[in-house]
């Protein structure tokens, strides 16, 4: 099933929710590791690598923001009360606007840095602004901020899931697992 | 001890003086003379730049070259990769080592002219406390008082020990390093 329904979500939905979920987990540890490892070609490797991720989800997160668009979101339950409505669309806009707005504050990091950059040593990144230190500083400190965003909607959006399927025993948890799973 | 000119002296002795005044000491214009680099850094190009260095051209004569002198050094400390974290971390031990090696000399007696413009200068390269022979090509371009020297060389950063210990291996910086010069030269005196 590919389109969404009123009950729950299609393939597509789900495959870009779980890709980036993970990637994003991928990118936190990599990030970390990166920025904390000793100057060696290691530390240049692992930095590669955290921003093509970066990059691969920058590309996914506008195609899943299309493919969004173009495609209604499942009902929530009926007698969802409306503070909750409100939390939920609130929550997952800002879980979008964080995984759009993280990569792209690196992107102005490595342009600002000055450092040439290809995407999985393949394809050449265009800097988006000119090399500049003071730049670099406010565009790590904004990456940082934003992590530390994320993170925090991240355990709401993860709390309110494990809440739906533990506590209020619907199906806003499920929808979102492989179809096999509802019936396991 | 007394030297004494005899005739037969004077014949060769008023030839090199004829080379000597159509052959002209050349100096460099700073503000119009650039020496470039391009590194590679994880397979994209690094470009850098010199920003001080000095060319000398002594006895020069575009159709004689062979009793001219080029020399070039290169104030290491002046290079610029345009990143603050690249430009701190070359200065070190493993790189240029600025404390150490401040400058780099080119230094060639043996300039010929393989096409025309078009010349050879075969000299000593001294960076990083390594003395290495190397041929630079280059174009020469001569309008009144002024000429442009221009050319590009590769140099093999591990044959003057630049990247040691874990950098020698050139999968995340890349060996080879294309030096490239634009010199303008005015005639001196």
């Amino acid at each position: 099933m590919l389109a969404n329904t009123a009950e729950s979500w299609g393939t597509p939905a789900k495959f870009f929710h779980w890709t980036v979920a993970v990637l994003i987990l991928v990118q936190i540890a990599l990030g970390f590791t990166a920025a904390a490892w000793r100057l060696s070609p290691m530390k240049l490797e692992l930095f590669v690598w955290h921003k093509s991720t970066g990059v691969l989800i920058l590309v996914l997160m506008l195609a899943r923001l299309a493919w969004r668009l173009g495609n209604p979101s499942p009902a929530l339950p009926a007698n969802t009360p409306p503070w909750e409505r409100t939390a939920a669309h609130a929550s997952h806009a800002l879980l979008y606007g964080l995984a759009l707005a993280l990569p792209l504050s690196g992107w102005v990091i490595n342009s600002a840095a000055g450092v040439p950059f290809s995407v999985f040593w393949l394809v050449p990144l265009p800097s988006i602004v000119a090399p500049d230190e003071r730049l670099e500083e406010l565009a790590k400190l904004a990456h940082l901020s934003l992590l530390i965003a994320l993170c925090l909607v991240l355990a709401v959006h993860i709390g309110a899931a494990l809440r739906h399927h533990f506590i209020k025993r619907d199906s806003v948890l499920l929808r979102m697992l492989p179809e096999t799973w509802r019936h396991a | 001890m007394e030297t004494r000119l005899t005739p037969a002296w004077i014949v060769p002795l008023g030839f090199l003086m004829c080379a000597h005044a159509l052959a002209a000491d050349w100096k460099m214009d700073p503000g119009a003379s650039r020496l470039d680099f391009v590194a590679s850094f994880e397979k994209n190009a690094a470009p850098g730049v010199f920003k001080e260095f000095d060319t000398r051209l002594a006895r020069f004569e575009p159709d004689r070259p062979e009793g001219a002198k080029l020399d070039v050094t290169v104030k290491v400390t002046s290079a610029d990769m345009k990143s603050g974290d690249v430009n701190r971390a070359i200065r070190g031990p493993e790189w240029f080592d600025f404390a150490r090696f401040p400058q780099a000399e080119f230094h060639a007696e043996d300039i010929r002219r393989v096409a025309p413009g078009r010349y050879l200068a075969r000299g000593v390269l001294s960076l990083k406390g390594v003395k290495k022979e190397l041929e630079v090509p280059f174009a020469w371009q001569e309008s009144a008082s002024a000429a442009t020297m221009e050319g590009e060389v590769n140099v093999e950063r591990l044959q003057f020990g630049i990247g040691t210990g874990e950098w020698a291996n050139g999968s995340t910086i890349g060996l080879g390093v294309r030096v490239k010069f634009n010199v303008r030269l005015r005639k001196e005196g």
